[in-house]
């Protein structure tokens, strides 16, 4: 027997009874785009915390001990979008008396500017501007040294170097602990000496693999240096992020658990529905695997003409908020994740976009089975009396 | 001694090819278990046809007619007893097999409700001769020859409910002789018809099944048409009571 003869008469069926499939269509249609959504914005929440956290400073790759012969061109690669140099040197910081141990990092504000966004965390005063001898002081060292901007700091390194006097431009905050104790910024122009190794962050672009690039690295410079990718120096976020995934995936498996009982029902309905067609065909001879092949073909064919649907309303829903973005600020603004922003754009990957049909498609060929078996197991005499 | 054991072979060799041109109820009974207790549908019964003929089964209602007509056309199963349809006990047959005799060898006609109501008249005439293999050319010349004869061919991309009852008949009766089928079982089909409709109607079954060269069995209450017919039989609270005329 032709299986296209089993499909065609299944999509007579469902064309045919219109209200039911429309019914059905519905339901698995509104499941699958609803959840294509919010599969979505679960990707576009890693994507904040992870931009977030990289770009407030470090980074999604950051090199370290980097030798001065090393050039900041030498380490764009494809996928790469920005590299910064950072030129870390202890010291002290001194006003009126009173002292601070800190690790005066040298950057260039231009370019700081463009990928990170310490800059937008001043609470006092102004970032650092190019050409001037400036001082950045986080909140904490600030209070320790009682000094405010426009006062001048002096700056002592822990080597052999001779103190400079840098003019406190301004007070940053960034609610991150690592960042806000004992670190100050200044200008790489205003070190009192030359560098002999430097600190790169590497920020990368959307698409771009981390992993890759953070192994042509380590090919290129392990003997000398030392990379390491977000995930490496912030195993918390990595963790967060793993838990979002699959907290996200079980809520998915179980919203759609309960929405495929209804769609069970919907599904039965619709099957015993038809008994009676089924019974005149089993009595014209139509075989008990050949009403399975007709019910299930059915199914399958509803239910990919739904997720299709559903998955074009999904993108559709996704791309209305990709660009614009949904803010979440009100709900992030304590959290370290979202220190930059709390602008949440919903992400479509091949995760968000195949886990619901997929589901739809396993749940409801499992509903299938029940009126499927009851069908092939109900005597035909008995399903042509009920008529 | 040899000329006799000739004898028998010839005997018997005969005696299995008249079996396979007949239609064999051998003793069947049939009980059903409802709210009131155990009810006996069928008690021994035992029918011989043979091809060609046109079998009447005459009874009240609830008398065991259709659950008789079920054992024979393999819709239901006998509680003991055999049923023999060209020479192969069709009750000894798997599910897989039992379909596929079903579908080559035999044709139903219900009371009502008799067409796939998602096909259109056409769609269901065609249905056996898909299930059967037919090709295209040959489905749709013998759905239009079929069509012609039961004067339905404006109606063949009608749906089943823009037809009248005996219309719906008709198609039912076309579609359940469309693939040539040995054996043509009809349970009631004039019930739901008004008189004049019903006795044409089987008056183009009787003689269609003849063309055909298709053994026929009815179930009926109606009388004109045990005159039509080549046999009959009464049936009574499951009792086979004889024939009536032969």
């Amino acid at each position: 027997m032709p299986f296209l003869f089993w499909i065609k008469t299944a999509s007579l069926f469902l064309v045919r009874s219109r209200r039911s499939t429309a019914v059905l269509i519905l339901m698995i249609f509104s499941a699958v785009s609803t959840l294509i959504f919010l599969a979505s914005l679960a990707v576009g929440i890693n994507d904040a915390m992870i931009r977030n956290s990289v770009s407030l400073y470090s980074g999604h790759i950051s090199g370290f001990n980097l030798p001065v012969n090393v050039r900041i061109k030498s380490l764009f690669t494809d996928g790469v979008s920005n590299v910064l140099m950072r030129i870390p040197v202890p010291g002290v910081v001194s006003y009126s008396g009173k002292m601070a141990a800190v690790t005066l990092i040298a950057v260039d504000p231009v370019e700081e500017k463009k990928s990170t966004a310490v800059w937008k965390k001043i609470i006092k005063g102004k970032y650092l501007e190019p050409g001037k001898n400036q001082i950045l002081l986080s909140k904490s060292v600030a209070e320790q040294l009682n000094a405010g901007p426009g006062e001048t700091i002096v700056f002592s390194p822990d080597h052999d170097s001779p103190p400079v006097q840098l003019a406190l431009t301004g007070i940053y905050n960034t609610g991150i602990y690592q960042l806000d104790r004992d670190i100050a910024f200044c200008q790489i122009a205003a070190l009192p000496s030359k560098a002999a190794y430097w600190n790169a962050a590497i920020f990368l672009n959307d698409a771009a693999d981390k992993d890759l690039i953070l192994a042509g690295y380590n090919k290129a410079y392990l003997k000398k240096s030392l990379f390491k990718t977000w995930s490496d120096l912030m195993p918390d976020l990595k963790q967060l992020i793993d838990l979002n995934y699959i907290s996200m995936s079980i809520v998915m498996v179980l919203v759609f658990g309960v929405v495929s009982l209804g769609i069970a029902c919907a599904f039965s309905i619709f099957i015993l529905k038809n008994i009676r067609e089924y019974g005149i065909m089993k009595a014209m001879g139509v075989s008990p695997y050949e009403t399975l092949l007709l019910i299930f073909s059915e199914v399958i064919l509803l239910n990919l003409t739904a997720s299709f649907m559903g998955i074009i309303g999904g993108i559709a829903a996704v791309l209305m908020f990709q660009k614009t973005g949904i803010d979440l600020s009100v709900y992030t603004s304590h959290n370290q994740y979202f220190i930059v922003s709390g602008v949440i754009f919903p992400r479509l990957t091949a995760y968000s976009v195949w886990l619901a049909p997929c589901l739809a498609l396993v749940f409801s060929v499992f509903a299938a089975i029940w009126p499927a078996t009851l069908v092939i197991r109900t005597n035909t005499s008995r399903i042509l009396r009920s008529i | 001694m040899a000329r006799n054991a000739r004898y028998q072979d010839k005997y018997l060799q005969n005696f299995k090819e008249h079996l396979k041109e007949l239609i064999s109820i051998n003793c069947i009974s049939k009980a059903y278990r409802t709210g009131r207790g155990k009810v006996q549908a069928l008690s021994d019964i035992s029918l011989f046809v043979e091809t060609g003929m046109t079998l009447t089964i005459m009874g009240k209602s609830g008398s065991g007619k259709t659950t008789l007509l079920n054992c024979i056309g393999g819709l239901e199963g006998p509680d003991t007893g055999s049923v023999e349809c060209f020479g192969v006990d069709i009750h000894a047959l798997s599910n897989r097999d039992l379909s596929l005799f079903q579908r080559r060898n035999m044709g139903f006609v219900f009371q009502y409700g008799n067409l796939l109501s998602y096909l259109t008249v056409f769609e269901n005439i065609a249905f056996p001769l898909i299930l059967n293999g037919f090709r295209n050319k040959e489905k749709e010349r013998r759905v239009s020859e079929l069509l012609d004869k039961m004067e339905l061919s404006d109606a063949a991309r009608a749906m089943p409910n823009e037809l009248s009852g005996g219309e719906a008949q008709r198609v039912a009766f076309a579609r359940a002789i469309a693939h040539s089928p040995g054996m043509l079982l009809a349970d009631e089909p004039t019930a739901s018809l008004d008189t004049e409709t019903g006795n044409k109607l089987v008056k183009l079954m009787l003689t269609m099944g003849k063309d055909e060269k298709c053994t026929i069995i009815i179930s009926t209450h109606d009388q004109e048409i045990i005159k039509l017919s080549s046999k009959s039989s009464y049936i009574k609270d499951g009792k086979m009571k004889g024939p009536e005329n032969e």
